[in-house]
């Protein structure tokens, strides 16, 4: 049968050129071509047939000129434009350090070609930046603070060479219902799903939390605790931590992960490691929902701290990966064949028994490779998942003294680093470096494109990038 | 939905979806198993109407409109009284809206089986191409994807008097239209659909990803609260 792919243009970023998802299992359909359009209205134009037929016609046109999908965005949401060329700008939500520069957190553009920083908007305060993302049309990009639940609203499409920050929103916690330490922001049509850490009494409970893009708070779904979901299969396992939240339209579910509470993650590293108590406040869980009716289908134990999910992009592809933070491991998420969903250990993430602390990863758009780090040894591994159930390291480099994020262009062919986990919990004295870092990826190894010392440009501690494109919003 | 459109349809459907689950799953498939639109290839199952919550998301916004008979209008008023499903449009677009807009069309159809559901719901359909979606193109663009059928639901094609009367639209639903550099007379947007309640608030928001009319008719059903299945 055919299968409906349309032209994708290479060099292009478009605000809307690549966001139809005519099927699901489609996440990258694109524009027709000019010419395929104009068979379309052309036939419109000379026919008095119903529109349908003549839609029929020219998805036929389209159909037989299919080409090969392109690489995407590999850790974005699947609602927004993607940008297929090369990104003009990363955006890096960085945390203020007190007495360097301004001292706030800020959100800093550095131009993705020549790595020089263009553009610094502060926020005029600290709040522990962490993670954030784009909008569903990518004009706003939402920055979070796990410390004071403010979430800070950039305009980046008006220029975004120089985004402006248009809104605060600091009623997360009163209209949540108690939710703490709002994590990310993850584009939903039309409204953010905002994944938060804890709650006002700073355990390990919490939530995701829905506003629309204007700002307005929509909803919170509580992650459940066992009692709550003793109903769901695995119930016994739901602990109620809360840190990822992604999701696959395709299957109508969502996949989340589990961190900690603001006790544990304002608290330093080295005290919270020494403190058996503490360390038993960790999630071990990961929930698959009913996406639309937002509520759990089934809960998997995966101990040691579960923390980002990454989607497979393929169209028939139905698995997810995350690393476990204090087990070091990399877990499969997938739908097996009866089409139950499961969870499995599928490898190691370098010595486990010497607690690298695996932190972020992100997967080739073509699904093939995924890139992993930990933060103690500022390592990045490379793994071949193209047999998602046997992950096999084919490379690795160490990027720092450490290293916590790693995103990768929607090309495959360069990949950005930042150095900082929290502020209480990145390394000190020399072993404090502070950059985002740049290479180019061949496939088989990474080279330096250009490095950003933030220390030394006095920015901050790096940590969350997003891309951006000015052609995104080209008139 | 006339004949030829309800066989376009069936037939893109062919062609936009492939094979290995085709259905929803349980007794939803049962249902919509049969090659009838596209929605036979959303491939989940659906949450029961009523089982789950549409919170509120926010006022939906007003404006000044023309109807496909060139009558000015508050949109705001042709939204008040039934459920709407609205979406932005433009009558050149030759992907997404007209996509969009044959799920809508199997949306009507199937609302017209439920006896309590048709007449308590509306489809709107409105240009931001004002320049070129003048009232008679929507009154023609209508005539390709409306026809009369018993008992369907009302289905609004609209239009703004011009640009100036279009952009607080717009802005309102916080949908992004702008040029097509390459391409004369096209526009590059996402796809927004709105679900609106009778009070005229919006309760849910459509990506193409989940423009499903089965999907989008259960969410009407919870609205109403009606637990009544199909048959």
């Amino acid at each position: 049968m055919a299968r409906f792919i349309l032209a994708a243009r290479k060099d292009s970023p478009r605000l809307s050129g690549h966001l139809p998802v005519v099927d699901r299992r489609q996440r990258r359909a694109s524009f027709p071509t000019l010419k395929q359009e104009r068979n379309v209205l052309q036939m419109k134009k000379n026919s008095r047939r119903p529109l349908g037929l003549v839609l029929l016609a020219g998805a036929a046109t389209v159909a037989l000129s299919a080409t090969a999908v392109l690489a995407d965005e590999t850790c974005i949401s699947p609602y927004m434009p993607k940008i297929t060329g090369h990104e003009d700008f990363v955006y890096v939500w960085t945390l203020g350090v007190e007495g360097l520069g301004d001292g706030w957190d800020k959100l800093v553009t550095v131009d993705a070609r020549t790595g020089k920083v263009i553009d610094s908007d502060s926020v005029g305060s600290r709040n522990e930046a962490h993670h954030g993302g784009f909008t569903d049309d990518r004009r706003q990009f939402w920055a979070a603070g796990l410390d004071t639940s403010q979430m800070f609203v950039f305009d980046v499409a008006t220029d975004p060479a120089n985004p402006k920050l248009v809104k605060t929103i600091d009623d997360f916690v009163e209209k949540s219902g108690g939710a703490v330490g709002p994590h990310g922001a993850y584009a939903l049509p039309g409204r953010m799903m905002i994944p938060a850490l804890s709650n006002k009494d700073g355990t390990g409970r919490t939530a995701l939390v829905e506003y629309s893009n204007e700002g307005d708070f929509i909803a919170t779904h509580w992650l459940p605790t066992a009692e709550e979901a003793k109903d769901v299969p695995g119930g016994e396992f739901a602990d109620g931590y809360g840190y990822d939240a992604r999701v696959l339209p395709r299957k109508n579910v969502m996949l989340t992960s589990s961190f900690t509470g603001r006790e544990n993650y304002m608290r330093p590293f080295g005290e919270v490691a020494g403190d058996a108590e503490a360390m038993k406040k960790f999630g071990n869980s990961m929930i698959i929902w009913d996406f639309h009716a937002r509520t759990p289908k089934k809960v998997f134990n995966v101990p040691g701290v579960p923390l980002e999910v990454r989607w497979a992009w393929g169209e028939t592809a139905a698995h997810a990966f995350t690393s476990t933070a204090l087990t070091s491991k990399i877990w499969l998420v997938y739908e097996d064949d009866k089409g139950e969903w499961q969870a499995e250990e599928v490898a190691d993430i370098g010595d486990p028994s010497k607690l690298p602390i695996p932190v972020d990863i992100s997967l080739s758009a073509d699904d093939k490779t995924l890139f992993a780090n930990t933060f103690m040894d500022g390592m990045t591994r490379v793994f071949d998942v193209s047999d998602p159930h046997h992950p096999k390291q084919v490379y690795e480099k160490k990027i720092g003294e450490q290293v916590n994020m790693v995103s990768q262009s929607w090309d495959g062919e360069r990949l950005y680093y930042t150095s900082s986990l929290l502020a209480n919990w990145d390394k000190t004295g020399d072993a404090n470096e502070q950059f985002l870092k740049a290479y180019s990826w061949n496939g088989k190894e990474l080279a330096s494109r250009f490095e950003v010392d933030f220390t030394k440009e006095e920015l901050g501690r790096p940590h969350m990038m997003s891309f951006g494109a000015a052609s995104l919003y080209a008139n | 939905m006339s004949r030829n459109v309800r066989l376009a349809c069936a037939l893109l459907a062919a062609l936009y979806f492939t094979g290995g689950a085709s259905a929803h799953d349980g007794a939803h498939a049962a249902k919509s198993a049969a090659p009838t639109g596209p929605s036979s290839a959303f491939a989940f199952p659906l949450p029961e109407p009523g089982s789950y919550r549409l919170p509120p998301i926010r006022a939906a916004a007003g404006g000044d409109v023309l109807t496909e008979e060139g009558k000015s209008a508050d949109l705001a008023e042709l939204l008040n009284g039934r459920i709407t499903v609205f979406s932005f449009i433009y009558t050149r677009c030759a992907d997404i809206c007209p996509i969009a807009t044959m799920q809508l069309a199997e949306l009507r159809e199937l609302a017209r089986r439920i006896p309590g559901v048709s007449e308590r719901m509306q489809l709107a359909s409105m240009s931001f191409d004002p320049d070129h979606d003048t009232a008679p193109v929507m009154a023609e663009y209508a005539d390709n994807w409306r026809d009369a059928g018993e008992e369907s639901p009302q289905w609004l094609f609209l239009t703004a008097p011009d640009q100036a009367a279009l952009r607080p639209v717009l802005d309102a639903y916080g949908q992004a239209i702008a040029p097509d550099p390459e391409a004369a007379g096209r526009l590059n947007h996402i796809l927004r659909v709105f679900l609106i309640d009778e009070a005229g608030v919006v309760r849910n928001i459509y990506s193409m990803d989940f423009l499903d009319p089965q999907l989008v008719l259960g969410d009407i059903r919870t609205l109403i609260g009606d637990r009544v299945r199909t048959d």
